[in-house]
């Protein structure tokens, strides 16, 4: 797990980003760093590389699958497709993590009130 | 993905991984280009963002590794590969370890064969011998009467079935050359207990039984195939057994001997008199306790029984006790003392290795102190680098197990070899050969798994612990992993040492036992002595008139073989294992109700027996051809019988009742004593009859049992031919048995001894070769290490003397503290070689002085090469050295 809080925010918070934006649609890796770094506003720092291991975890568990497709600048990439498993799998995360967002802004709240 | 796609798809994973990363970077060089940032540039930044793409690919791989599988198979592969980089080291180990394992195996495989198979019966580990025990009168193993054996089996809840048996000798005739038939009569219930069906045919029925005199007969295969070509319609024939009609009714299997060698099965038969007479102990008794019984409870059980009877026959059975002895003990008896103390002083061998092997690993271990700091510092966690040595010493050791097992294999039919099936005076299991089997198989896997991780441990801990910057930083030089490292070596050093003396030790007090054996005066000659054995079947010869006008023919007729000095007859040969006692007292006296008159081994010997034997006649004289039957009975007694019957008297010309026999005899003469048994045969019940003796003149004690002493002016063996047809001359269906020289047969009865003094000599001379490898691989270290230090202190003038001294003593000091220990150890533990020694106490102090010596000896000359090469020294180059 130490690897993991090194690479991510918290551990499982990559993935949980990964699975929402393939949600919308699959994507190949480059694409989903853009769009994460985008839609971030580019206020979350993540290190490109980190994606491959955590895409190869998610395949692993079955979350995501992979099939080679042709981007928009026209080369030979690996898309990435959201599974029934993963779609509920993100649920569940997300859900999970609004709690826990929640319980820790009402913490941090405390003083305020 | 399935499993297969793990298995095998790395290399297409490796390479899409590798597609995927490099479109990416591409991809985002492509946007900072189209951004307007040059080209160049843009690479960088790219890469710079994605970060370390080997390594992301790794990370991203090791998602779908087994790891530790993986990483194992790299390690032996890394493995093997060090082995092949250093083919010296490599070979020193491997043959060290194959040696070790290999004698290991071997003894085991013996062990395995002779302690641990099953026996060939059913569920053996429930069969048990019953034994009487009369302390006071001396007896520890005692047989067991009719009475006693048919209350012992009406009255316990602990046994399943219950036989008895007795020993016979049978005379085979009509079916080839005469042959005597080792014999055993069996009670109906005796098959059950041990619980083999016949191989062919049948065994008893329950009414073929003591007391219906049925004339059927049970053949060993050994027989069946011999005599009679495995010929199945043998079944239902008549064969000759002592003159007598009986039926074969069955053939036991191959595997059934029991007890060992005998050829043919009879019901059990005896007269009305012995059947009902208590104290008439013959029979041997087995059981089979039920399935839930211990051996504490049978043995309370028969105790408690053995306690009712003494109660109820006070007149024949007082201070009677009984004990029970597991049969396989009892047929493994004699062996396994010496068979355990093998197995320790060869795991002794295997612990020195693994301490030798420790060292030159742990020598290696600082050698490969730079590679081990490197690969830390490229991520290697502690607990993986002390994974990989010890994975490499398990690769060592297997390697090492598989020449071992092979060794093991040739050696152990060696060992077959060194323990004769034939050895008369001992319990020995009848062995043909020693199996390699599972069993075996695994004992060495493990050992050699269990020896790879005992001497791979100490260098992988210590490699593990070293601190990688000083490594890096020092750039090569040898002077590092300080103190602890070099305390550790000389601690296994000093424990080769000690093991080592151990081993010496009780490899010392058994050649002296073992000399001390064969130089033991038996009392007579045995160089020039052909021996055999007649059994005068009471069909032929029903009264002492038949039987003393065969003998008186068939000796002069060999007497008459050219070659033959003299020949004389005997009941019971010298070494024969066969024997038997009888008490002998001062006529006149009332015989010891508590039944503690001397008892001795007795013999019915006509006067040329002391003549071929040489036994020496101290007073008095031998028996002559007037001892016969109208003549007055005469006795002999050895010198330690005659001191024991009459202890402060003459014995010549006094009258001594002699057990079982009518008239009082008159002592016509004293002769040497002679070891009956064997010299250092230790058997329960007869301590005193070992050298003591009483002989009768056959003339007028003739018996069943005779053996002949022939002594011959040439090889003995060569007239043994010529002796046969001269017996057969006069009875041509007399069986003549046990054809062999009184020299083969002193050679067999100490052929146990024989073999663990050469085995133990063998792995005490491998063990002290092994510890002065070791001794000279710790001072050669320390030595080499110290060059710089030797150039400073010769600078400073110190002489050549004090650099020998220098090396020397700090050998000796290893040396002379694993002495102390080893001493220590050995002390505590040769007294379990006790039961083994003969004339030598455990404790003996000339052994352990000269051991010593010799160990003390062998360390010095072991540092004499290093302390040499230190002499040598020369300070300026040492000094500039660095």
């Amino acid at each position: 797990m130490t690897d993991a809080a090194k690479r991510d925010l918290f551990p499982g918070a990559l993935e949980m980003m990964i699975l929402k934006t393939l949600e919308r649609q699959p994507e190949h890796g480059y694409a989903m760093v853009q769009q994460i770094k985008r839609t971030s506003n580019d206020l979350l720092r993540i290190e490109e590389g980190s994606l491959y291991p955590a895409l190869q975890r998610l395949l692993k568990a079955g979350l995501v699958k992979a099939r080679w497709g042709i981007s928009s600048t026209n080369r030979r990439v690996r898309i990435y497709e959201l599974t029934v498993a993963g779609r509920k799998h993100l649920e569940r995360e997300v859900s999970r993590f609004e709690e826990m967002l929640e319980g820790i802004t009402r913490v941090l709240a405390l003083g305020e009130s | 993905m399935n499993i297969f796609r793990r298995l095998f798809g790395r290399k297409q994973l490796r390479g899409e991984l590798n597609e995927e990363i490099q479109a990416h970077i591409e991809e985002k060089i492509d946007a900072l280009v189209r951004g307007g940032m040059p080209r160049e540039a843009a690479g960088r930044t790219a890469r710079l963002e994605f970060g370390n793409p080997s390594l992301i690919e790794e990370d991203s791989q090791t998602v779908w590794r087994w790891s530790t599988l993986e990483s194992f198979g790299a390690d032996v592969r890394y493995a093997l590969r060090a082995m092949r980089r250093n083919p010296g080291f490599t070979a020193v180990v491997i043959l060290t370890l194959a040696l070790g394992i290999g004698a290991n195996v071997a003894i085991f495989s013996v062990v395995n064969a002779v302690l641990l198979q099953p026996l060939p019966y059913k569920d053996a580990s429930r069969l048990v011998t019953i034994w009487g025990m009369n302390l006071p009168r001396g007896f520890t193993l005692d047989l067991i009467s009719y009475q006693d054996y048919l209350d012992l089996k009406a009255q316990n809840h602990v046994f399943e079935s219950m036989g008895a048996s007795t020993d016979n000798m049978y005379t085979l005739t009509g079916a080839g050359e005469p042959a005597a038939l080792i014999g055993y009569e069996f009670t109906p219930d005796y098959w059950e207990t041990l619980g083999v069906p016949a191989y062919i045919g049948r065994t008893f029925s329950p009414d073929e039984n003591e007391n219906s005199k049925a004339h059927v007969a049970v053949l060993n295969y050994k027989l069946w195939a011999t005599r009679f070509g495995c010929d199945r319609s043998v079944l239902g024939r008549s064969i000759t057994l002592d003159g007598e009609p009986y039926t074969v009714i069955g053939v036991m299997p191959p595997s059934f001997g029991y007890p060992p060698d005998v050829q043919v099965w009879t019901p059990l038969s005896a007269d009305s008199q012995t059947l009902k007479d208590r104290s008439v102990r013959w029979l041997r008794v087995t059981a089979r306790m039920k399935p839930d019984v211990t051996m504490e409870q049978a043995t309370t059980e028969v105790q408690t029984i053995a306690a009712r009877l003494r109660d109820a026959y006070p007149k024949t059975n007082k201070d009677q006790e009984a004990k029970l002895i597991r049969l396989r003990e009892m047929i493994a008896g004699d062996v396994r003392p010496a068979l355990i103390v093998l197995l320790c002083s060869v795991g002794f061998v295997l612990l020195i290795a693994c301490a030798n092997i420790a060292n030159l690993m742990l020598s290696r271990g600082t050698a490969r102190q730079r590679e081990i700091a490197v690969r830390t510092t490229l991520g290697a966690t502690r607990s993986r680098m002390v994974r990989q040595f010890l994975t490499e010493s398990v690769v060592f050791s297997l390697v090492g197990g598989v020449l071992g097992l092979l060794l093991a294999y040739k050696g152990a039919q060696a060992l077959v070899a060194m323990f004769p099936p034939t050895i008369s005076n001992l319990s020995i299991p009848r062995i043909q050969s020693i199996p390699i089997d599972g069993w075996v198989i695994a004992f060495a896997v493990v050992a050699s798994i269990g020896t790879g991780l005992l001497f791979g441990l100490a260098p992988a801990m210590q490699s593990s612990r070293m601190n990688i910057g000083e490594t890096l930083k020092e750039s090569g030089r040898t002077e590092s992993s300080g103190a602890q490292g070099r305390r550790f070596r000389n601690v296994l050093t000093v424990a080769e040492v000690a093991l080592s003396l151990m081993l010496l030790a009780a490899a010392g007090l058994m050649i002296q036992s073992f000399l001390k054996l064969v130089q033991t005066d038996e009392g007579f000659r045995g160089d020039h002595v052909l021996t055999m054995r007649l059994f005068l079947p009471s069909s032929k010869y029903p009264d002492s008139a038949r039987r003393l006008a065969f003998v008186r023919a068939a000796l002069e007729r060999i007497r008459a073989v050219p070659g033959v000095e003299s020949a004389g007859t005997v009941t019971f040969l010298p070494l024969s294992g066969w024997w038997g006692t009888r008490t002998v007292t001062q006529a006149g006296r009332a015989v010891d109700p508590s039944g503690k008159d001397p008892r001795f081994v007795w013999d019915s010997a006509d006067p040329g027996y002391f003549v071929a034997m040489k036994i020496p006649l101290i007073r008095g004289r031998y028996f002559n051809a007037q001892d016969n039957d109208s003549n007055e009975p005469v006795t002999i007694l050895s010198a330690s019988a005659a001191k024991a019957v009459f202890p402060d008297d003459d014995a010549i010309g006094k009258l001594v009742n002699v057990e079982g026999l009518d008239k009082p005899h008159r002592v016509v003469g004293i002769v040497a004593d002679i070891y009956q048994l064997g010299v250092g045969v230790h058997q329960p019940g007869a301590e005193q009859a070992v050298k003591s003796e009483v002989y009768i003149s056959e003339e007028q004690y003739p018996t069943f049992l005779m053996c002949l002493a022939i002594r011959t002016a040439g090889e003995p063996t060569s007239v043994s031919k010529d002796v046969q047809r001269a017996i057969w001359s006069v009875d041509s269906s007399q069986a003549i048995s046990y054809v062999e020289s009184m020299e083969q047969l002193m050679s067999e009865t100490v052929a146990l001894q024989r073999a663990s003094m050469l085995l133990l000599a063998v792995f005490a001379g491998l063990a002290l070769l092994l510890a002065s490898i070791g001794i000279y691989g710790v001072i050669s270290y320390s030595t080499s290490r110290r060059t710089r230090e030797i150039g400073i202190r010769m600078a400073l003038g110190a002489a050549r003397r004090d650099v020998l001294r220098l090396v020397i003593g700090e050998g000796l000091a290893l040396t002379l503290i694993g002495l102390v220990i080893g001493l220590a150890g050995a002390l505590a533990l040769t007294r379990f070689l006790k039961s083994m020694l003969f004339g030598v106490a455990a404790n003996d102090p000339q052994t352990f002085v000269v051991v010593s010596a010799v160990l003390l000896c062998v360390g010095v000359a072991a540092c004499l090469i290093p302390a040499v090469r230190a002499m040598r020294v020369d300070p300026m180059v040492a000094l500039r050295y660095e």
